[in-house]
């Protein structure tokens, strides 16, 4: 019996996250008399979940196969002041075109040297993510930031990248939905999932069977460049400007959400689902202490402990159902 | 043991170089279908480096290698894999955190399409495969391919490996070192498993430093020692005891020299 649960919570990486949400949601509403599940709270919380948990899908893909990618708040920043700085002279869907074309170069390179040089993913995207805040920081420099400007948010388009809403929430819920349904799609039912989650679980063995590692590894890079990128690109479009902080430290909760909602740091182990759940705790995490009055500082250290406590927990539980299943078939 | 043929595999002078270190030197062997050949050595004589020409993972330095009467000139697992080449190591082979389903197609995954346009994967055929292979293969039966591949044993990681082999309609099975670790009576379930391929007409080629294991199994003993091939005979020629001086007497030499 226990066994069976224990069995249950490996395969589905999800429920460990799922209880905890329940959990904070229950305790957060309760202790701040309503207030964090209100309607406008909510509203804000689940825009922060949604753009978080965009960034999260990519780089959970990413630690799946094996890798990480620490440069995802850098290229979210690059991609999101592209598109507000070239968006008012070139318009809206040209400047998405060419931002997310940039998000591609980016997953490109990283996942290249990556893949094909070997080199270890921490060094290479920690390279990206002082290259690609440089290149912010220095595009900012004279004019502090870049605004979108009355044509370029009238535009329609413009409006359906994170600047409008449906039933009062920003519409990059049903960005961050609709991705999570791909990707669910893509990971568990097409062979490329199987690749990737192979890729990470044990990159020999994937290779003896014939699966492309350099690929795969490449692929997965890709991937979570162009939906960091896509996340920049809604958030500059919901505030409107974009400045050279945009995205800042946003690697670290990506990574946070990502191994909170079950991806394992060692690979071969991702969960759409969980990983959005994961951004949905953070954010409200986030939200509740503004709703305290604490200071937010606090946030970054609840990041760190819930990293670490996450991955000694998953650990313990990998030991406990090795060793029933060795114990049972003896 | 068996009638002259033409071999499946011929390899001609193969050298292989890892920057200034020979790993092969001078290797020409054959390797013919029905046939279970003994792949001997001690440890570094070049036994692994050998198969790993013929899974595609090294391309040799020069020489010749012919499948089947064909020249082959690219090496890569996939060319290996689709000649129908399977090298079963203990190690490798098995993704442990993927089901025993999922492990099973890997690599050639069958899809097929829901409403006529979506592609999925057929679990059903996956499950189907997979529980086949459980059964005929000597795994537990209560072995649920649903399960993640780290719950199997050595032995039946090893048998799943096999089977899977061949239910692939391989013609040549390489074993690398295939019962280390092992129990003894998995090992003889295994060794059992090589002669039946063998028996069913593939060539098998089964490598260990265990001259004695090998002797009792196989049609014909091929040693390497230091990368060069010393001995290539059917081993009604040669007992094992006179094998196992020969590999002492090899390293003896090289230790004195």
């Amino acid at each position: 019996m226990m066994l069976r649960v224990m069995r249950i919570l490996r395969k589905r990486t999800e429920v460990g996250v799922a209880v905890i949400t329940l959990v904070l949601i229950v305790g957060f509403t309760v202790t701040s008399q309503g207030i964090w599940l209100s309607a406008g709270n909510m509203r804000e919380v689940l825009r922060v979940t949604s753009i978080l948990a965009i960034i999260a899908f990519g780089e959970a893909l990413v630690i799946a196969a094996g890798e990480i990618d620490i440069s995802v708040g850098s290229t979210f920043g690059i991609v999101g002041i592209i598109y507000i700085a070239i968006g008012p002279q070139i318009g809206t869907p040209l400047a998405i075109v060419i931002a997310l074309g940039a998000a591609l170069i980016i997953g490109s390179l990283n996942g290249f040297v990556v893949a094909y040089y070997r080199v270890s993913s921490l060094v290479v995207t920690l390279g990206s993510l002082f290259v690609f805040r440089g290149l912010a920081l220095a595009a900012t420099q004279t004019a502090s930031h870049y605004n979108a400007g009355a044509t370029m948010r009238a535009n329609a388009i413009y409006r359906l990248f994170g600047a409008s809403g449906v039933l009062g929430y920003n519409n990059a819920l049903v960005w961050a939905l609709v991705i999570l349904l791909i990707l669910q799609y893509v990971l568990f039912w097409t062979p490329i999932g199987n690749w990737l989650l192979a890729v990470g679980g044990n990159a020999e063995s994937a290779r003896s069977r014939g699966v492309s590692v350099m690929r795969t590894k490449w692929g997965a890079f890709i991937a979570c460049a162009f939906l960091a990128g896509l996340a920049g690109i809604l958030e500059a479009g919901d505030l409107g400007y974009a400045d050279g902080s945009l995205g800042r430290q946003r690697e670290l909760q990506a990574i946070a959400a990502a191994v909170l909602g079950g991806t394992a740091l060692i690979g071969g182990r991702t969960s759409p689902v969980g990983t959005f759940l994961g951004a949905f705790v953070l954010s409200g995490i986030s939200s509740y202490l503004v709703i305290k009055g604490m200071n937010p500082q606090w946030f970054i250290l609840l990041l760190g402990l819930i990293v670490v406590l996450v991955s000694l927990a998953d650990h313990g539980l990998t030991r406990l159902v090795s060793k029933a299943a060795t114990s049972r078939s003896v | 043991m068996s009638e002259p043929r033409n071999a499946l595999i011929e390899m001609k002078n193969i050298d292989l170089n890892f920057g200034t270190v020979k790993a092969l030197s001078d290797v020409s062997v054959d390797f013919s279908e029905g046939e279970l050949v003994g792949l001997v050595g001690d440890n570094g004589a070049g036994k692994t480096t050998l198969i790993r020409i013929l899974s595609g993972m090294y391309a040799p330095t020069s020489g010749e290698v012919y499948f089947d009467g064909r020249r082959i000139t690219r090496f890569h697992p996939k060319l290996a894999i689709d000649l129908g080449i399977e090298t079963i190591q203990q190690t490798v082979g098995l993704c442990d955190n993927l089901s025993v389903a999922r492990n099973y197609y890997l690599g050639r995954e069958p899809v097929k399409r829901v409403l006529g346009i979506v592609p999925v994967l057929d679990f059903t055929q996956m499950r189907a495969a997979s529980k086949k292979v459980v059964h005929n293969f000597g795994l537990r039966d209560s072995v649920d391919v649903d399960d993640e591949a780290a719950l199997l044993s050595g032995g039946e990681a090893q048998s799943f490996k096999i089977g899977r082999a061949v239910d692939f309609r391989n013609r040549v099975i390489i074993m690398d070192e295939p019962t280390n670790h092992l129990s003894v009576r998995e090992r003889a379930h295994v060794n059992d498993l090589a002669l039946q391929l063998r028996d069913q007409g593939l060539l098998v080629i089964y490598i260990t430093h265990d001259i004695f294991q090998v002797h009792r199994l196989a049609d014909r003993i091929v040693i390497l020692e230091n990368g060069r091939k010393i001995v290539d005979a059917p081993k009604e020629a040669v007992s094992a005891e006179s094998l196992e001086q020969i590999i002492r007497d090899g390293s003896r030499e090289i230790n004195e020299g």
